[in-house]
């Protein structure tokens, strides 16, 4: 495998005129990607054809598969009347989540590189929410958020913020999915700052040495020298983050679950609902599929906007 | 490749393939073990934090005696065993012994024995009617019940006495002034309406059955009638002139139950388990328990029962269900096992021997006036979930006969 | 290998083969703080992400009858420490066994991740071969699927596979839908890596894995260890996929047995607390194990 390599720009990939140095190409890669596409063919897409097929069948409350169902079960999902309001709640949750953040995890990096006494200590303590799962986290939030024995509710009322603490803070539809949304972007902060974070790392210290020598001020530097230099980190963090606060069900489900209607659900909450409270799993999985597709959707549109792929795309 | 997305649905269509042409037949189960027992897959609920070991203890007893069958214990709480059993099914897994509530969905897929052919005549003559006849369909029985609960009146004696109401109220009527008596005290709440998403149908339900609606039967749901709009607007107007706590529309059961023990709430409908809870956590709670009031007076409450049931699967098994299901209805394992869970029996002898129970004799008395969900009709699940989601709006101010025609359309879709 | 068959990713920096590590301690907007303003901020930090978690402690060290009392207690009246040793032998869940599932399959899962995600995510990153932006979005896609509706065909799979109720299952499975984010982070510190390095030492005669091991993968430890702790968290704190292909209650992981505490009526809230103070501990460990290699980052890995 010795190599002497160009440095100049390749062809690109997979272009007509040169079919058989792409085909060798890939063979060269296949040791390289091929545990990774064998490990993704073996659990992966036997479970996502499943849910495909299980979408277009006539599934019953207890499981039995009844047969063709055709498109009934996606006529059945887009006929849903709250459909319109649960869209537009996906993607309010989304992006709420996601801005906030990507912006306080920016600016929590920033702070937890610089160097002060305890410096470490912080660092363990902004990891915990990631350590511990979401569901607990979400748990003790809303029960300390419950009318009367709930703990921050007696906090906020001793303290007078609340006149009462028997403020149903997961009882109507707006406060819950705010509560929802705070709570969500406080288990997302950890895992975004310290990707963010690895990636300041990784930025010579020169350059940001050069740029102070000719006079720029802090801000110059992280605007200009710092940000550029974290994009890579940050456009995976981002991405990351808008999947999985997509298909994020624990904290919606318990912040909003006792709420009736469908006033503060999400496409996800609304899989759910279609599974636990209609037993409609057939429609819960085509309701899925479309969620599916409108999630490749924004991350393909991300991806051209955005050009995370480092090198190629540049 | 220029176009991920074409590969992706590439793979997505190859997926579909493989699953269409591959996995529409028997999987097949493992009826036997290596060494000729059979294995029994026995899925329960969590009641109580007793109540993995006391199937155990059982599965210990009747193993004891049949050397030749090995019982396989599966606990799952109740938030999550419906999705298990789904997803067993789904796969041609399902248990061959299932504790739930439930069992219309599976009769509907022929999914189960009937009770003649997993249970001796004398256990099955063991069984009071009233249970008998809500575990059947079209006349054959094919849930085996297996703990009841019914529901009373709870009231906390020293808010009464302070809000100068005398006795537990009768009617709606009543308990509309009762209500309206104990709010005025301004630091706890009349009656607590729990219509959030855990229970609603159940404490709609008391309210249907109070005057003179309900669910419908095995062949229909009427979840949208006259009576039960009369009841719905009563309890609506009840959370919505706040005689009950606040955001009534999205209280869960348990919470409320709890805020009750703790002495905030004058009037709430609770289980048997409750008295245990208040015993545990506020022995000090001055409470009585009282009929549930309904519109004209006339005595009524909810009764639930849950079941055992039989899946056929491969049909190899039928003897060593029989063998363990007999073994469990023995009054010398059931009625200990019924006792330590806080429930009421559905055997008669078994309510022969528990009669005297203080934590279950004021259930016991109210059993005569029990009213059944239609839970023999495949429907009801999705009415249950339907009632679950939605019925807790009318407490939002949502029109109360357009939320039942909501429920209704989902139940009849 | 022959020549310009798979090209070198331009490198946008001039050639620094040498970088020494970032510690920019002044940079930054906000950053004029002093010294005892960044403490300060920093033990408000603190506070902010540790409260959800002292209202557990707290509550995991109350009575049963004392956890939902109206109205609340901010610190237990009676202090119960039992109930950290009581928790282990309860009739429920067996606890311990279920700790060291969870840990084997994290562990497993997070070893098998970064096998097979390295070498993708350095090929990628250092190469153009076809089908490379469609590899690296397929790995993405395998992050997108709703867990709840993948259940039942992971169940028939592994029923097919014969593996249904086994630690190896859900090793892949959490190996397999984790394997997005370590492959796209690791390419992304990969690509950052100025390729004058990998062409001196592939001059001085070695390898491309050498070139891998012994030269990139030290520049490239803040990206590893952020993969590390992702993968390891996200598969500690699985739960969909492990409650129904784990039925043997011994086999189960801590978040399946936390909901074994949670009853129709009435809850152990006190151990529901209690068994997630205990299941964060073990991820705190390994944090800050490892955390010094997100610290040193490229100090610990500058060639010699």
């Amino acid at each position: 495998m010795s190599s002497t390599t160009t440095t100049a720009p390749a062809p690109a990939a997979g272009s007509p005129e040169r079919p058989r140095r792409s085909f060798r190409d890939l063979l060269t890669a296949l040791p390289w990607i091929g545990p990774s596409l064998a490990l993704i063919i073996l659990i992966v897409l036997f479970p996502a054809g499943y849910m495909v097929f299980s979408s277009t069948r006539d599934i019953s409350q207890s499981g039995i598969d009844r047969g063709s169902a055709g498109f009934q079960n996606y006529l059945d999902v887009f006929a849903i009347p709250a459909l319109p309001r649960v869209l537009a709640n996906t993607a309010v949750w989304v992006v709420a989540v996601v801005a906030l953040t990507v912006v306080l995890s920016l600016a929590l990096s920033n702070f937890l590189n610089k160097q002060f006494p305890g410096r470490q200590i912080v660092r363990l303590a902004v990891i915990v929410p990631w350590a511990a799962s979401v569901v607990m986290t979400t748990t003790v939030v809303y029960y300390g958020l419950q009318p009367n024995y709930g703990i921050i509710n007696q906090f906020l009322a001793d303290v007078g913020i609340l006149d009462s603490p028997d403020f149903g803070f997961t009882k109507n539809a707006t406060s819950a999915f705010v509560v929802a949304i705070v709570v969500a972007v406080f288990v997302s902060l950890p895992f975004t700052t310290y990707t963010l974070l690895a990636g300041l790392q990784s930025i010579p210290s020169d350059v940001v040495e050069a740029a102070r020598m000719d006079g720029a001020s802090h801000r110059q530097v992280y605007f200009s020298i710092i940000l550029p230099q974290l994009k890579p980190a940050l456009a995976v963090a981002a991405i990351i983050n808008i999947i999985n606060v997509f298909n994020s069900l624990p904290i919606l489900r318990l912040m909003t679950g006792s709420i009736p209607g469908y006033d503060a659900d999400t496409t996800t909450t609304l899989i759910f609902k279609l599974i636990q409270s209609d037993r409609a799993v057939d429609q819960a999985s085509a309701l899925s599929v479309v969620n599916f597709v409108i999630v490749i959707a924004v991350i393909a549109l991300y991806m051209r906007i955005v050009k995370p792929m480092k090198g190629v795309d540049e | 490749m220029k176009n991920p997305i074409r590969l992706v649905s590439m793979t997505i269509v190859a997926g579909l393939a493989l699953s269409a042409c591959g996995f529409g037949g028997d999987s097949g189960s493992d009826s036997t073990a290596a060494d000729g027992a059979t294995t029994l897959n026995l899925l329960v609920p969590t009641y109580s934090d007793q109540t993995k070991s006391l199937w155990e203890d059982v599965i210990k007893g009747f193993e004891a005696e049949n050397t030749d069958i090995d019982v396989k214990l599966e606990v799952q709480s109740w938030d999550n065993i419906n999705d298990v059993v789904r997803t067993k099914v789904q796969s041609n897994q399902a248990p061959d012994i299932l504790n739930i509530d439930a069992f219309a969905g599976f009769v509907e897929d022929d999914l189960l024995y009937s009770a003649d052919e997993v249970l001796s005549p004398e256990t099955i003559a063991d069984f009071q009617e009233s249970f008998v006849e809500n575990a059947s369909i079209d006349g054959k029985q094919y849930g085996l019940p297996l703990i009841a609960s019914a529901r009373t009146m709870f009231y906390n004696k020293d808010i009464f006495e302070k809000a100068g109401v005398t006795a537990p109220p009768t009617t709606w009527d009543e308990l509309e002034a009762a209500a309206t008596k104990i709010s005025a005290l301004g630091d706890v709440y009349g009656y607590g309406l729990p219509l959030g998403s855990e229970e609603a149908q159940a404490e709609a339900g008391i309210w249907f059955f109070g005057g003179g609606g309900g669910y419908g039967d095995a062949s229909e749901i009427t979840v949208d009638t006259p009576e039960n709009l009369e009841a719905t607007q009563f309890f609506q107007k009840l959370a919505t002139s706040g005689l009950t706590q606040p955001d009534a529309g999205a209280s869960d059961r348990t919470p409320l139950i709890d805020t009750f023990i703790q002495g905030k709430i004058g009037m709430i409908v609770g289980l048997p388990p409750t008295i245990g809870q208040i015993a545990e956590k506020n022995p000090d709670l001055n409470y009585g328990t009282a009929p549930i009031a309904t519109k004209d007076g006339s005595p009524v409450t909810l009764g639930v029962a849950d079941h055992l049931m039989a899946f056929k699967n491969d049909g190899k098994k039928q003897d060593a269900i029989k063998k363990f299901l007999d073994y469990y209805y023995t009054p010398d394992v059931y009625v200990p096992w019924v006792d330590a869970e806080g429930f009421i029996p559905v055997t008669k002898s078994g309510s022969e021997e528990l009669a005297t129970k203080e934590s279950i004799a004021p259930f016991l008395a109210l059993l005569p006036d029990a009213q059944f969900y239609p839970s023999t009709n495949p429907k009801w699940s999705a009415t249950q979930g339907a009632m679950q989601s939605l019925i807790g709006q009318v407490a939002q101010g949502k029109d109360a006969a357009a939320v039942l025609q909501e429920i209704q359309a989902k139940a009849d879709s | 290998m022959s020549n310009g068959v798979l090209t070198r990713e331009p490198d946008a920096r001039p050639a620094q083969p040498l970088k020494k590590p970032s510690r920019y301690a002044t940079g930054g907007p906000g950053s004029g703080g002093s010294i005892p303003g960044r403490v300060v901020a920093g033990i408000l930090v603190t506070l902010l992400f540790l409260l959800p978690y002292g209202i557990m402690l707290f509550g995991s060290l109350k009575s049963r009858a004392e956890i939902l009392r109206i109205p609340p207690t901010y610190f237990p009246e009676q202090w119960h420490p039992d109930n950290y040793v009581t928790m282990w032998s309860t009739p429920e869940t067996p606890l311990p066994q279920n700790l060291v599932s969870t840990i084997v399959i994290s562990v497993a899962a997070t070893v098998l991740v970064l096998i097979v995600a390295l070498p993708a995510a350095y090929f990628t990153a250092r190469f153009r071969f076809p089908g490379r932006m469609a590899f690296l979005f397929l790995v993405l896609v395998t992050q997108m699927l709703q867990p709840a509706v993948l259940v039942a065909g992971l169940f028939r799979q592994f029923l097919a596979f014969g593996i249904v109720d086994t630690w190896l299952a859900m090793i892949l499975v959490n190996a397999a839908f984790n394997l997005a984010f370590a492959v796209w982070i690791m390419h992304s510190f990969f690509a950052s890596v100025p390729q004058e390095i990998d062409e001196a030492a592939q001059i001085d005669g070695a390898g491309r894995w050498a070139t891998l091991f012994r030269i990139n993968l030290p520049l490239v430890w803040p990206g590893i260890v952020t993969a590390i702790i992702f993968t390891f968290v996200a598969a500690w704190n699985e739960f969909a996929a492990s409650l129904v292909i784990l039925s043997t209650a011994g086999n189960q992981p801590l978040s399946v047995a936390l909901t074994k505490f949670v009853g129709q009526y009435d809850s152990a809230w006190q151990y529901v607390f209690g068994v997630s103070i205990v299941a964060i501990v073990p991820v705190i460990i390994l944090f800050a194990i490892i955390e010094k290699r997100l610290v040193g980052g490229l100090t610990a890995g500058s060639i010699k």
